[in-house]
């Protein structure tokens, strides 16, 4: 298994820096240049604002709808149990963030675990 | 609030932390780690591609393009699309970590830090702090989210070239479950439920469309969509009064 890629350790870095750093840094730049007369609370910034969680609320549901790896297996009425277990127990908790996630995670290891089984 | 030195305010940074959201951000990023170690990327690249470009989404594309052999140029345009959230991000972040004398150098430094769990806490505990105090406390904050995804993929590097298909699957699924919590944990108004709620329903109409494209739709589409809702629920609320 190991060196599958058949990378050095600096190609590696290099294929870091060119294909995965500036690909990402370069919108967080542009949005620190193009943003930076953005006044807090104006028209435009709860707009942004909107969007920013817009995408990631879209982000987040296509993870669930369209996941990878070995969540493939599990059924998506499953899937949307687990979020729903985990949502449902941090709104029951006094919003606790730890016992939300350890509900979800409870729900989707019995799901992993019995489709696997 | 008491009066700090700049360092103390780092230092307030780094305590508030020290929570869950770390927590998650070392556990997701275990399976990253064991993943890179499975296909053999080199152990100080896997580090330092955590803390450079610090996105897990984009992290995964790369190293699953560089296994199925995507050209280069076309695996850094796959990375962009998926990685057009940060603007929005960053820029409604930015009112709360601009530095006073708008040194734009400090400005860039601080953007790095933005993806999502600092998105969503920063957006929660930015706001309320004083000016001055704000920036300090982002790069303890943000310095802390790092510091916890870098050890996470040391740790999944060490551990195992393959997880238990259960344990992998369990961190796989840490990312969606607890962003899902911190989002509806952070709504705050009208317009923030909308556009949870457009987010969530545009995404499988547009899932079809691939390449970005469908995040961009739920993204952009969504958002305006909450926007105006949300300010003609207040006019009318306003109105009624």
């Amino acid at each position: 298994m190991s060196s599958g890629l058949g990378l050095t350790e600096g190609g590696a870095i290099l294929i870091v820096l060119l294909v995965g750093f500036l690909p990402t840094e370069i919108w967080r730049s542009l949005a620190i240049l193009a943003g930076r007369r953005i006044p807090e609370g104006s028209a435009v910034f709860h707009w942004v604002r909107a969007v920013a969680t817009a995408l990631l609320a879209a982000v987040v549901a296509r993870l669930v709808l369209a996941p990878s790896g070995v969540l493939v297996d599990v059924p998506l009425v499953l899937r949307l149990a687990a979020v729903g277990g985990g949502l449902a127990t941090f709104l029951l908790t006094r919003q606790s963030i730890l016992l939300g996630v350890l509900a979800g995670e409870l729900i989707i290891v019995a799901s992993l675990f019995f489709t696997r089984h | 609030m008491p009066e700090r030195s700049t360092l103390g305010w780092v230092l307030v940074g780094v305590r508030h932390a020290v929570t869950v959201p770390a927590l998650v951000l070392f556990a997701s990023y275990v399976g990253y780690g064991a993943l890179l170690q499975g296909v053999g990327f080199p152990p100080w690249a896997s580090v330092l591609s955590t803390f450079l470009i610090w996105a897990l989404p984009a992290q995964v594309i790369l190293v699953g393009g560089l296994v199925s052999q995507v050209p280069l140029p076309a695996l850094a345009l796959a990375i962009g699309l998926s990685s057009i959230r940060f603007l929005p991000m960053t820029m409604s972040l930015a009112p709360y970590m601009r530095s006073q004398r708008g040194r734009l150098l400090v400005d860039l430094l601080c953007a790095h830090y933005v993806a999502m769990t600092m998105w969503l806490e920063g957006m929660r505990l930015l706001p309320p702090l004083p000016a001055h105090a704000r920036i300090p406390y982002m790069l303890g904050l943000g310095n802390f989210y790092i510091a916890s995804a870098m050890s996470g993929t040391i740790v999944g590097y060490l551990l195992a070239s393959e997880l238990p298909p259960v344990l992998a699957g369990a961190l796989l699924f840490m990312t969606p479950l607890s962003f899902t919590i911190m989002m509806v944990r952070n709504a705050a108004n009208p317009t923030d439920w909308l556009a949870l709620a457009a987010g969530v329903l545009i995404m499988p109409l547009a899932l079809g469309l691939g390449g970005g494209l469908d995040l961009m739709i739920a993204g952009v589409g969504g958002g305006t969509l909450a926007y105006v809702g949300g300010r003609l629920m207040k006019r009318r609320q306003e109105a009624g009064r």
